[in-house]
């Protein structure tokens, strides 16, 4: 039976909670036998040790088709804040704040979670946090800054200035990115470090607090994932098949999720308007996926293997 | 002239105890009757009797050992006046005293009034190992009370890291009332009984508790990370400042602890520098091994980023600033997004502030700060204890 292999690496929080969804019609897995859900955490980790070391050569083809989407999208972006800007121009604060999610929600596709893009990450989508002087922070620039101005000010006085300099520190990203070296390191663990910033950032409503665009962002982090997935989806597949199928299928349950809300309220609702369970089915959606995502790295892992040796007893299996 | 008049009042159950002597006899009887035999018990009852003293030379709470549980209140001082705000702080030591050394609990008399302590702890208030830590935040140093010119120096607000996230409802403060025990209730029991002795002149303005893990294992204790932590500490006698008194900094760290579970071990340990089930450095053995980074220049057993080497890098620079660590670890609650709140209550105390802040320099952008965000907390100074049971925290600063 082809189920039977995904559902043994389903066991655990993950598998326990897809075996559950599955058991309601939810998902597209046949519902489990009482499954003994006592295997030990290492066998949740569907890393075989037969698995070919990965090296860094292998990165090549996906980093460059990965470079290849931050630039289309940060050239999209372009035109999305050259919009942005003639709203504000136009002294249109409705149409100045409909551009700004749609510029923010490009940025977001592009993935560039922790830093990856260091301080022109930070100039073109920087949170006030860590700033000695918060919002008011002189180096408090880019979309949030626009943000604070268009939603948290209404001011679009306040708003040109600030678009002018997000339009400047995009074109610096855009000239950079053509050169950026990616390590490859640092892409293997791209896969699942984006969603785990949408939880921490963007589901607290930490990352825009003044407009409330988190499910657009979540949306677009869900864009971000499935290309870095699809850019290694070989790499993946030479070494388990299973893996890559279980991440995708959450990623589905996600999209079906983000999909639904958007329907039940004609567009995405902020976050503060979105009720309790619905807030906590997206959250869910994604912290699973998360979950699922975070088998990949080690699948991968671009660096030579370390002796094999147990920290907390041995696997009885 | 009239400090002792001053708001006596609003410090009423700084003198409960010297008054209701019926309400003593009222609950007495039953207590102890029923002492059981047992190991057990008996240890328990040791704990409960372990009496660490309030006064000294050094306030208690900082060299002492740390006991299991711990709670943190910030307050400002919105006392009306300077004599104000010493009373309130003489009923703080008053209080202290009492809680710390132990007594049978005032529960009150029919007709008498609000009853002068809570009773939580039942009929005798046992000492519990309970500490009472007093710092003072930098914006007690204002105008408001005429101390602007006796600010201890080197005493600031805490500043803004590169990687904090602050939240301003749980910073700073212009007194942190550091309360250490046994036990949870003589913590819950002590923070009323002081907050109310002092209501008036201090408000309340971010609280959080910190626990320890129970002795499962020898060595340093795990934080939620599942690290061994404070595995190095110096020793407590580099923190005093020439007058008796230590610089104390409380930072509230999360843990995201969700995304730190989905890490590979092998990562985990390269970015802390330790292993995960000893707690040895990773170029060694034992738990209490010294790491050789002179011997790994380029980090290829402990990478030149983990966080124990940029934390104490043993060079001999790095030797004569170090901190002593107090933390405790805390649980509290979820986020918007459903993700467990917990993590690390860190403490340090160091005669230079200006000693934690290197080490914060060298942290800043390492690995682990994808895992860790700091919150809040704040800076104070904790002057020298009260000398004699007629003296009080504070006094040389306040009076």
């Amino acid at each position: 039976v082809t189920g039977l292999m995904p559902l043994r690496l389903l066991v655990g929080p993950v598998g326990a909670l897809l075996v559950a969804l599955a058991a309601c019609g939810g998902g597209g897995a046949p519902a489990a036998p009482s499954q003994p859900p006592a295997r030990p955490l290492s066998a949740q980790n569907p890393v075989s040790a037969a698995a070919p070391p990965a090296t860094p050569a292998e990165y090549r083809t996906p980093i460059r088709a990965y470079r290849r989407h931050v630039s289309r999208q940060l050239a999209r972006m372009t035109g999305d804040v050259a919009t942005l800007r003639s709203e504000i121009a136009a002294g249109d604060l409705r149409g100045a704040r409909a551009a700004w999610r749609v510029a923010n929600a490009r940025y977001q596709t592009v993935g560039a979670a922790y830093g990856a893009f260091g301080e022109l990450d930070r100039r073109v989508s920087g949170s006030a946090a860590g700033l000695p002087n918060g919002v008011r922070d002189r180096h408090f620039s880019g979309l949030h800054r626009v943000e604070l101005a268009l939603f948290g000010r209404a001011s679009l006085a306040d708003a040109a200035p600030a678009a002018a300099g997000l339009a400047q520190a995009l074109e610096r990203m855009r000239v950079r990115v053509r050169t950026l070296e990616i390590d490859p390191l640092e892409y293997s663990l791209r896969a699942h470090e984006v969603l785990e910033d949408t939880l921490h950032l963007q589901l607290t409503g930490q990352a825009s607090p003044w407009s409330g665009a988190a499910y657009d962002a979540v949306a677009a982090n869900l864009v971000g994932t499935r290309v870095v997935l699809r850019t290694l989806t070989p790499m993946i597949d030479a070494r388990s098949k299973a893996a890559r199928r279980q991440a995708q299928r959450s990623l589905d349950e996600l999209g079906r999720a983000l999909a639904q809300l958007r329907r039940r309220h004609g567009g995405y609702p902020t976050l503060q308007g979105t009720p309790q369970r619905e807030r906590e089915l997206i959250a869910a959606r994604v912290a699973a996926a998360a979950e699922s995502l975070a088998a990949i790295p080690e699948l991968i892992d671009p660096r030579p293997p370390l002796p094999v040796r147990s920290a907390f007893g041995k696997d009885p299996s | 002239v009239s400090e002792r008049g001053v708001g006596r009042r609003s410090f009423l159950a700084g003198a409960a105890l010297a008054g209701a002597g019926a309400a003593i006899e009222r609950v007495a009887g039953g207590d102890g009757a029923s002492a059981s035999a047992t190991g057990e018990a008996s240890a328990d009852e040791a704990r409960l009797a372990h009496r660490v003293p309030f006064e000294g030379r050094h306030q208690a709470g900082i060299a002492t050992p740390r006991p299991r549980q711990a709670l943190f209140v910030s307050f400002d001082a919105v006392a009306e006046d300077r004599p104000a705000l010493a009373q309130a702080l003489r009923a703080l030591s008053e209080r202290a005293r009492a809680l710390t050394a132990g007594h049978r609990t005032l529960i009150g008399n029919p007709a008498e009034g609000p009853t002068p302590e809570s009773g939580i702890l039942g009929t005798r208030v046992k000492p519990d190992a309970l500490t009472v830590t007093v710092g003072l935040g930098a914006s007690l140093f204002d105008e408001r009370y005429g101390l602007s010119r006796r600010r201890p120096r080197g005493l600031t607000k805490m500043p803004t890291f590169p990687d904090d996230a602050l939240v301003p409802a749980e910073c700073h403060g212009d007194l942190m009332l550091q309360l250490c025990a046994n036990t949870e209730e003589t913590l819950l029991n002590a923070v009323r009984d002081i907050m109310r002795a002092t209501r008036g002149a201090l408000a309340a303005r971010w609280k959080v508790e910190g626990f320890l893990p129970a002795g499962r294992e020898t060595g340093a204790s795990r934080n939620l990370l599942g690290f061994k932590d404070g595995t190095s500490n110096p020793d407590p006698a580099t923190v005093w400042t020439r007058e008796g008194g230590t610089f104390q900094v409380v930072r509230i760290i999360r843990n995201r602890v969700e995304f730190w579970d989905r890490v590979a071990l092998s990562e985990q340990e390269l970015m802390i520098g330790r292993r995960k089930d000893t707690g040895a450095p990773l170029d060694g053995r034992r738990e209490g091994d010294t790491p050789d980074f002179a011997a790994d220049p380029k980090g290829d057993k402990i990478p030149m980023d983990a966080h124990i080497r940029l934390a104490n890098p043993r060079t001999a620079r790095s030797e004569g600033k170090r901190i002593l660590r107090r933390g405790y670890n805390y649980s509290r609650g979820v986020d918007e997004a459903g993700q467990l709140d917990m993590g690390l209550v860190f403490v340090s105390f160091q005669r230079d502030l200006e000693h934690f802040a290197a080490i914060q320099r060298r942290l800043a952008g390492e690995p682990l700060v994808d895992y860790v965000v700091p919150t809040g907390g704040g800076y104070f100074y904790c002057p020298r204890a009260a000398a004699d049971a007629s003296d009080w925290v504070g006094s040389a600063l306040l009076a």
